[in-house]
């Protein structure tokens, strides 16, 4: 118990260090990419604010003050949870952070959990099993996975969409809205995580275990689910970090194809016209997302496999 | 209003889109039109090009009810019309806000909620005479008290105003005389005044919210007009409903009373190929951007409407010359270059065949457009060589640019990175190479090349368009007060400091007799022509598509972009 304390407090201080490394660093970039933020919260180059507008926003941003004092700024609020104004919508960051995150949550979770749902099932069927039947689904992963989600994204509008008609192309109206976005986002994730759980499967079926296992009378299917199943979901465990990093970047795509609201629209939209208050928040929002789900992931390894305890 | 050179699409889904369209179009009807079918529905009279005024005034009464759907490709973001510069201020402003003056379609000021106002002959006072029977919609009274606080709202620095403040920055102050007479005094004479005074940008909005919570316009701006904002949900879309009390349209529409259509809901639909199919299939009845990629398809489906419109103001220019620097300080050199240019390669690759080749540098639909000079800037090459010849780059190197004194010619051409160069910026770099020009492309962040076009520092830097119902366009873009300095921000990128065509526009602003007008607009076009502070690339559009169920659609006379106070469904037409 005292190990797994030890390890939570270990975590959560390495967690608020990559924030603080996030911060600093978008600061940096920020400031030598260049550019002069007065006319960045105007709106750029089309801009013809009066001397007397450019000067007010200059003293309202502090842009006048040096550099370290701005960074002092900065990290000073963010430490109070303070995120600033965007630029371009005029409201706090947190506010259009919040207007957007439930609609990426639900996309998120639903494609999350059909992935995972669908990549248990295809790799217990194909693992092992007749080599037409495994290399047919090796090759569809291969494509699915090595394809840009807004091509697969286009193509299943194309498909389903303009052609048969079934479900709509655009939009948050219905339930149905929601399927193409769904599939677009977790198809690439079925296909790499149906590799990695495949391969360990298999692996797995060679085990002494495994055939003592079927010694004693189980099915195939009995064996696959009770035994080998949670063997193999220790990688699938351990790829979920970067299995949260596809599905946000994957929502840029499919929020924007699909005209749906969201944080990866979100941040398209405020990287393309220079919010940097809101890219600033929606990458710190990023990276304690990142840090929380790498705790989790710590402990529930430690949960399924025992090794990890002991070192 | 600018907008810059085509938006760079996220992860060049356009083109992505454009082939799949293609794909798609051959799944079912053939993407092809014949030419009678793609006939532009414009008079271009001796090349200044007006359409049909019944475009612009209601023919007939129409039926009240039902809901408009509208697809639109920009999120609004900032809706206080004082506060912003964006283009969707041109829609949403009509549909929200009324203004002090219309314009009719000769571009002459007409009455809306003035219903008539004196000018001294010095230019430099205005008395607007207000109606008297104009409220919000939430119950405030439209008074002079109201203008008072409008114009002082846009000059505000809290409002953070890009367009607006600028536009009125002549006004001194005003005077209530009564409570439905306003006085006005203008630093100068200033003739563009009651044009600017037109643009949704500068629209009423309520006093007691400038009053009482002015921030609270950003996102929810409360206007007299025939619609009242309901919702608007980020990224997503926003719903209006009509005002059942509003009588105040400009008596120019000859419409009177409520707007027909109950509701409307805008949806904000980014992808081009979307905004078609949603069309296509019903589930949207109008789009504020038809594709030009789909615009052939459009026209060949019977139920749709395709209507572009040429926009005022200054047409789309692919690249500004940096005229004080070499090589480009050489007028001869900004010849060639721009004589060198085959524009309708250009625009078939970037149009569809959907956009008007430009060689000179006022819209054709702008008032006191002279088209007289058309001819000065087009595609020779023949033309082009000779004056670098004459210039004295007449030796050849390696690579076939031309060479002086052991010096290659060529400049450094920024533009916006984006993840494929423009098309427009390599079309433009194989041109030049075919008379011995190198054009280096130079990808920058937007950030950095507002730094690089504010300190003057480039050879050449990306361009666009400005669009505004009146010639004072080109004083904004060329005038030498408009070159931007460490006090002030201007438009004019080509640094040009001409005193001939400074006192041309100058005069201009301070004249309003037509006949002089007319003059000191032509010579300053003509002088441009001779300048060429850039090259002029194609006409920009306005392009709208809906469903013929849609009905009495006209258009604003200051943009060119739709208004719906005399729009009407024909619901059994609804399938």
């Amino acid at each position: 118990m005292k190990v797994i304390f030890h390890r939570i407090v270990w975590r959560l201080a390495a967690g608020i260090a990559v924030l603080w490394g996030a911060a600093t660093l978008t600061f940096i970039t920020i400031n030598i990419t260049g550019g002069d933020p007065a006319l960045a919260i105007l709106g750029g180059a089309e801009a013809v604010p009066t001397p007397a507008v450019l000067a007010r926003v200059r003293a309202d941003y502090h842009l006048e003050e040096p550099l370290y004092q701005q960074y002092f700024i900065y990290i000073s609020k963010l430490a109070h949870g303070d995120l600033g104004e965007s630029y371009r919508l005029r409201i706090p960051v947190t506010r259009a952070i919040n207007q957007q995150l439930g609609s990426s949550i639900v996309l998120a979770l639903l494609a999350g959990g059909f992935a995972i749902l669908a990549s248990i099932t295809i790799a217990i069927f194909t693992a092992h099993r007749a080599p037409w039947l495994r290399s047919f689904s090796s090759t569809a992963e291969l494509i699915a996975s090595s394809m840009p989600g807004f091509v697969l994204g286009i193509v299943l509008l194309l498909l389903f969409s303009f052609r048969l008609q079934w479900l709509p192309a655009s939009g948050q109206h219905g339930w149905t809205s929601i399927i193409l976005p769904t599939l677009t986002l977790s198809v690439p994730l079925i296909a790499i995580l149906t590799q990695v759980l495949r391969n360990e499967l298999e692996e797995i079926l060679e085990q002494p275990f495994i055939t003592t296992a079927r010694s004693r009378g189980l099915s195939e299917v009995g064996v696959r689910l009770r035994h080998a199943l949670r063997h193999a979901l220790i990688p699938l465990v351990t790829l979920s970090g970067s299995f949260f990093g596809m599905l946000l970047g994957g929502a840029v795509i499919a929020e924007t194809l699909f005209a749906r609201q969201g944080i990866g629209r979100l941040v398209a939209d405020a990287t393309s016209n220079k919010d940097v208050p809101l890219v600033l928040g929606i990458t710190m929002l990023a990276a304690t997302i990142y840090v929380v789900v790498n705790l989790m992931v710590d402990l529930l390894n430690t949960a399924i496999d025992p090794r990890v305890r002991t070192h | 209003m600018q907008l810059r050179s085509p938006t760079p699409n996220l992860l060049a889904l356009g083109s992505v889109a454009a082939v799949a369209t293609l794909i798609l179009a051959g799944c079912g009807r053939s993407d092809r039109s014949d030419s009678a079918l793609a006939a532009p529905p414009e008079t271009a009279e001796a090349g200044f090009v007006s359409y049909p005024t019944s475009d612009y005034i209601q023919q007939a009464p129409g039926h009240p009810g039902g809901t408009l759907r509208i697809s639109t490709s920009t999120d609004t973001a900032i809706l206080d019309p004082h506060g912003v510069s964006a283009t969707y201020i041109q829609w949403f402003g009509r549909l929200v806000f009324d203004n002090l003056v219309y314009l009719d379609t000769a571009g002459v000021a007409q009455p809306w909620l003035a219903k008539s106002w004196d000018i001294s002959p010095d230019g430099k006072t205005y008395i607007f005479h207000l109606r008297d029977d104009v409220t919000f919609s939430d119950g405030a009274r439209f008074d002079a008290e109201a203008v008072r606080l409008n114009l002082e709202h846009m000059r505000d620095p809290a409002t953070r105003s890009t367009l607006a403040g600028r536009y009125i920055a002549p006004y001194v102050d005003g005077r209530v005389i009564d409570d439905f007479t306003f006085e006005a005094h203008l630093s100068q004479a200033y003739t563009p005044f009651l044009n600017v005074l037109a643009q949704s940008w500068l629209a009423m909005l309520s006093p007691k919210q400038i009053r009482e919570n002015p921030r609270s316009a950003i996102a929810a701006p409360i206007g007299s007009g025939p619609f009242v904002l309901k919702s608007y949900q980020r990224q997503q879309g926003l719903r209006f409903e009509r005002r059942s009390d509003y009588h105040w349209a400009p008596a120019f529409l000859h419409h009177e009373g409520p707007a027909y259509i109950q509701q409307i809901e805008v949806d904000i639909i980014p992808e081009a190929l979307i905004r078609y199919s949603g069309l296509s299939a019903s589930q949207y009845d109008f789009t504020f951007e038809a594709p030009p990629q789909n615009a052939a398809a459009i026209r060949a489906n019977s139920t749709l409407v395709l209507d572009r419109r040429i926009r005022q103001g200054v047409p789309m220019r692919g690249l500004t010359f940096n005229t004080e620097k070499p090589p480009f300080d050489d007028v001869r050199i900004r010849r060639a270059v721009a004589l060198a240019v085959d524009r309708e390669g250009i625009v078939q690759a970037v149009g569809f065949g959907e956009y008007q080749p430009k060689t000179d540098f006022l819209a054709a639909t702008t008032r006191y457009y002279d088209p007289a000079f058309r001819g000065v800037l087009k595609y020779d090459p023949v033309a082009a060589n000779r004056l670098l010849d004459e210039a004295g780059w007449t030796s050849h190197d390696l690579n076939g640019y031309r060479t002086k004194e052991g010096q290659r010619l060529g400049a450094e051409f920024l533009t916006t990175e984006t993840a494929t160069p423009s098309p427009v910026a390599v079309a433009l770099q194989s041109d030049l190479k075919k008379v011995g020009f190198e054009l280096r492309l130079v990808q920058l962040p937007q950030t950095q090349i507002t730094d690089h076009r504010n300190a003057g520092n480039y050879q050449a830097i990306t361009a666009g368009v400005w669009h505004t119902n009146t010639p004072d366009a080109l004083y904004i873009i060329h005038h030498s007060s408009e070159i931007t300095t460490p006090a002030r921000i201007g438009q004019n990128t080509s640094r040009l400091r001409d005193a001939v065509f400074d006192d041309l526009v100058a005069r201009a602003r301070q004249t309003s007799d037509p006949v002089v007008l007319q003059d000191l607009y032509s010579k300053a076009q003509r002088r441009l022509t001779e300048l060429v502070p850039a090259i002029p690339l194609y006409e920009n559009y306005t392009f709208v598509a809906y469903h013929k169920r849609v009905h009495g659609v006209i258009f604003d006379t200051s943009h060119n972009t739709p208004i719906f106070t005399t729009a009407w469904l024909d619901e059994e037409d609804r399938s």
